[in-house]
């Protein structure tokens, strides 16, 4: 997609005009609209709901990796369901298809994000994607990725289990830069032979007494397994927020996560499963002001947290 | 009017679930606007004897019937199934079933299977088959249940045509016979949605086109799911008014004969 396009989209759909029908979307409890409304009204078309004060920020999203032929198309599907769900902006990284990722590997994928910050300015913020294997280059890579292109987090995933000693340069240069660590989580009962060093929510909750200052976001609590073993073992673990995404529409996540870590440390996420993350919170029993919170209000806490 | 294909009622062994009696089930119905709803038992998934579990489900949906439609959980290899079957259609008045091959122990292809399945088709009843019932990754250190393949239910398709079946918490039918325009496979199935995409690859849509909106039902799995995913897909599909009545209530009304 061209730039014009991209400006076209932003342009087309003003903020103002996205918040009013983004909390009805999002709160409704009715869960749908009068019946003959079509694709992308439905929000518009309900009328109950309180008005938001906040946005809403997708804290776990994908661009698509471009060795995939219709990436550019993919992209485009993402920002329109965005438009369509009224979620005002999608934090993004793009992952190597084959893992460990090598250097040149992640260094490529941010160029894309990079690239995709542009291409849809305002709507898609950046995570920087490194493999901590990497020492050197991924210290200079998150760096300049916050620093210079203006990337608002760095995204780990499984090459190393989040407590072994080749990630904490990589933590304590987040700490650094105020910015917070998206880690790929997942607590299954059955060893997963092809992520044999995935991180669960136990091993984030260690990093963070190691390092309490540091702003860690434990991924996708509905795509990670047994998501109760992961709330629990967060509960004493007080700096780390719990990403609401994931394909698994399992009922009373949300509320098991409100009332055991508490509606502050949550922060809503798709990671692609669109409906499903956004059905899930505007199903949840949870005051209008918890739910703005979660929907975005932390997330952009979090982002004012970044050192200027 | 809202009718949900794909509801539960009573406890599962590995994870506690919120409304799950008839009381709290149509109170949440309620907030969600939904009319209607198929149940069958939880328990009866992991209970050796199902058929307790049909019990359970027949005492709570007795005064709702105007709402709740009860479908009886048979497993063919356990003694009695053809009691059970007898009992749950002429006294329980269940209008149909639902099959867990993968968690009773038998496969959709065994005689017994093709035996209940064209038995329940003389009755008139509609078989339902969940792929899952729910997430692998989520599965408990005492069992290890796959999901049911497509490859498995469309032979069983092709084996009873004279059955009628309902497909649930299913993904990926696009890539399989069942969910393409070309197959050869009879059209005595529907697809429920409850697990397909109405964004991005939008399933739902590739489904429409391909088989038509008549042969997709709305499901949520509730009270296992949050009823609100499934609702939003038909909220933001794109799709037209009258395909979306019929994905919403009008096919399932037809299939369950209401």
């Amino acid at each position: 997609m061209d730039s014009s396009e991209s400006q076209q989209i932003v342009s087309r759909r003003s903020f103002l005009k996205r918040s009013a029908a983004m909390a009805v979307a999002l709160t409704s409890t009715a869960g749908r609209v009068a019946s003959g409304a079509e694709g992308g009204q439905s929000a518009a078309g309900t009328k109950t709901g309180p008005s938001r004060k906040t946005k809403v920020i997708d804290c776990h999203a994908h661009l698509r990796h471009r060795s995939r032929a219709t990436w550019e198309a993919d992209d485009r599907k993402l920002i329109e369901a965005a438009d369509k769900l009224e979620i005002d902006q999608l934090c993004c990284s793009i992952l190597t298809p084959r893992r460990p990722a090598t250097a040149d590997g992640f260094r490529e994928c941010n160029q894309w994000v990079a690239d995709g910050m542009r291409r849809f300015a305002g709507r898609v913020l950046g995570y920087c994607y490194v493999n901590p294997g990497y020492a050197r280059e991924a210290l200079e890579e998150s760096r300049r990725c916050v620093e210079e292109r203006g990337f608002i987090g760095v995204k780990l995933y499984n090459e190393y289990t989040c407590t072994e000693p080749v990630v904490f340069p990589i933590v304590e240069l987040a700490i650094e830069l105020r910015v917070p660590i998206l880690h790929h989580a997942g607590h299954s009962h059955y060893v997963m032979e092809d992520q044999p060093r995935i991180s669960d929510s136990g091993h984030i909750a260690e990093l963070a007494r190691r390092y309490p200052e540091a702003m860690l976001i434990c991924a996708h609590v509905s795509g990670g397994g047994d998501w109760e073993w992961t709330i629990k073992a967060l509960r004493n673990a007080p700096s780390v927020f719990l990403d609401t995404s994931g394909s698994a529409t399992d009922e009373g996540v949300v509320e098991m996560a409100a009332r055991v870590l508490g509606v502050d440390r949550l922060v809503f996420g798709c990671d692609t499963s669109m409906t499903a993350s956004v059905g899930r919170i505007r199903a949840a029993e949870l005051s209008a002001g918890d739910r703005e919170k979660i929907l975005g209000g932390n997330m952009e806490k979090l982002l004012r947290r970044r050192k200027s | 009017m809202i009718i949900d294909v794909n509801a539960y009622l009573g406890h599962f062994a590995f994870r506690q679930l919120r409304h799950n009696t008839a009381a709290s089930l149509l109170a949440l119905m309620d907030a969600k606007k939904i009319d209607k709803a198929v149940v069958s038992s939880a328990a009866a998934i992991t209970y050796r004897n199902a058929q307790a579990g049909n019990e359970e489900v027949a005492a709570e949906v007795k005064r709702h019937s105007d709402r709740l439609i009860p479908f009886a959980v048979i497993n063919p290899f356990y003694a009695g199934w053809r009691d059970d079957l007898k009992i749950c259609h002429e006294e329980f008045g269940m209008r149909g079933l639902r099959l867990y091959p993968k968690w009773h122990n038998y496969s959709l292809s065994d005689r017994c299977c093709l035996d209940l399945v064209n038995a329940a088709a003389e009755r008139g009843m509609v078989v339902s088959i969940p792929l899952r019932v729910e997430d692998k990754r989520e599965r408990s250190w005492l069992v290890d249940v796959p999901d049911l393949l497509l490859e498995e239910i469309a032979g069983l398709i092709k084996a009873c045509p004279k059955a009628r079946f309902i497909l649930l918490n299913g993904i990926g039918y696009v890539n399989s016979p069942l969910g393409r325009k070309d197959s050869d496979l009879p059209s005595n199935y529907a697809i429920e949605i409850s697990r397909l995409s109405a964004l991005l690859e939008n399933e739902i849509g590739q489904l429409m086109a391909n088989l038509g909106a008549d042969r997709l039902l709305l499901g949520s799995g509730m009270p296992f799911s949050y009823p609100d995913p499934a609702l939003l897909k038909l909220d933001v599909l794109e799709a037209s008014a009258s395909d979306k009545e019929k994905i919403r209530w009008q096919n399932a009304a037809k299939w369950l004969r209401l």
